[in-house]
């Protein structure tokens, strides 16, 4: 069995599917790098596919490092597109440069920088794959373009016409928003349609809104859980695009119309639009961590956080889940993570039926 | 002609349809050749799209194709802006 986990000729070992994982698991703890590493690579590779975190906890972070450990740093890279729709565009700014004369393009590059922040000293997650993924994004896309949007590789954000929507670059929590779209893609690769697709939404509004939290210091209870606040231009009648803490609440304008978020699964809205709705619904798993997370109190990305990146990331989440099964993994990840005697399973289980979401 | 297109999606989630009747325009023809062209490339069924992207559906004379951002032709990109900024 060993003698086909050697190096070959200075190649890397090839450890395909038809390793049993428990060899690899074997091996992975074995006191020989040459084998040791490799394997480790396969399961977190694996791991990553598949979205499982056990392997990287267990092993990457908790025994000897990788052969290669990803840097505690990040490597930023922002791209200009010049108001084309090249992608990635020119490079203006790259890591450990000094700030530049525009701010779009430093304020990417301070994104960029909180989002690796929160998920490496909150989760111990290096990058959005856990292995230091370079962060690569691209400012000034198109003409008066109103988005922002990840495209499986990097991040892409448009100026807004100036008359609805500000620079997309304005909002951390629009930053940590799409980053956290990575960091899903590498994990439970929620399926961006109907009601797994509202909870991939949902999860890149808990974590940019806590990157935001984080980076300005804030506890639950200061917060404002609004997404996108700064992000409307001044004619319009609107406070955010979305809020966590009253969904259906952040704008209600003679051009946008009323935000149409339901706060709980008495008001889901069924629709083929917006990928069935994934930037409507999201606001009932939306309005359930803002509870859970406010009764705990505290920083939210602390305990509320912790469980809900534990779900992400912990393998059990399949890529079509139904709110009652991202539900009750949270129930589970928080007795797991903080027992059954504290009050973090009990707010969470509590925040799930307020929202109307029932644990089987 | 009838050129008809709705944006779905994105960011914000919010929709917006617009439509432009080439009837008697002088650019109709511009606008013929550019529908065509963006039709051409279209597909039948939405396309999957990427996380925040906007889907787009368009619509010529009640013929009907999707695209989603970032993969657009050039031709459906400059059809998709001109009718969401000109049209009604």
């Amino acid at each position: 069995m060993v003698r086909h986990m050697t190096t070959n000729g200075g190649f890397e070992p090839v450890f395909c599917t038809v390793v049993p994982p428990h060899v690899l698991d074997r091996l992975a703890r074995h006191d020989d790098p040459a084998l040791s590493g490799p394997a480790r690579r396969t399961l977190v590779r694996d791991s990553e596919l598949r979205g499982r975190r056990r392997v990287t906890t267990e092993f990457a972070l908790a025994s000897a490092p990788l052969a290669k450990a990803p840097s505690d740093q990040p490597l930023r890279t922002v791209y200009d597109a010049g108001h084309g729709t090249a992608l990635p565009g020119t490079k203006v700014r790259g890591e450990g440069d000094d700030p530049g004369r525009d701010a779009t393009v430093n304020r990417a590059y301070s994104g960029l920088g909180a989002t690796f922040e929160l998920f490496l000293k909150a989760y111990g997650r290096h990058s959005i794959d856990g292995d230091g993924l370079p962060l690569d994004a691209t400012v000034h896309y198109d003409e008066d373009y109103n988005n922002a949007f990840w495209n499986g590789e990097q991040m892409v954000f448009g100026d807004g016409d100036g008359e609805i929507f500000l620079d997309f670059t304005i909002p951390i929590d629009v930053i940590g928003h799409e980053l956290t779209h990575g960091v899903t893609q590498y994990t439970a690769n929620l399926t961006y349609y109907g009601q797994p697709g509202a909870l991939n939404e949902s999860m890149s509004d808990v974590f940019g809104s806590l990157i935001k939290q984080y980076t300005l210091g804030q506890t639950a209870a200061e917060a404002d859980w609004l997404i996108g606040a700064g992000l409307l231009a001044p004619g319009v009648t609107g406070k955010a695009l979305r809020s966590m803490k009253e969904p259906g609440s952040a704008y209600d304008d003679d051009v946008l119309g009323k935000d149409p978020q339901p706060a709980t699964m008495d008001d889901y809205v069924r629709t083929g639009r917006d990928n069935g709705g994934v930037h409507i619904n999201s606001g009932i798993p939306n309005h359930a961590f803002y509870l859970a997370a406010t009764a705990l109190g505290g920083n939210a990305w602390e305990r509320a956080g912790q469980i809900w990146f534990d779900v992400l990331t912990g393998g059990e989440l399949p890529d079509r889940a139904m709110f009652t099964d991202f539900a009750s993994l949270t129930v589970k990840a928080a007795r797991e993570r903080f027992g059954d005697a504290g009050d973090e399973f009990r707010a969470v289980a509590k925040a799930w039926e307020q929202v109307g979401v029932r644990i089987p | 002609m009838r050129i008809q297109v709705r944006r779905t999606g994105g960011f914000a989630g919010i929709e917006r349809h617009a439509e432009v009747d080439t009837a008697g325009r002088p650019d109709a023809e511009e606008w013929r050749a550019l529908a065509e062209g963006a039709l051409a490339s279209g597909r039948g069924t939405p396309p999957a799209g990427v996380p925040d992207g906007f889907g787009y559906e368009i619509t010529v004379d009640g013929r009907t194709v999707y695209c989603a951002d970032p993969r657009l032709t050039d031709e459906q990109r400059a059809l998709v802006s001109r009718v969401l900024k000109e049209g009604a």
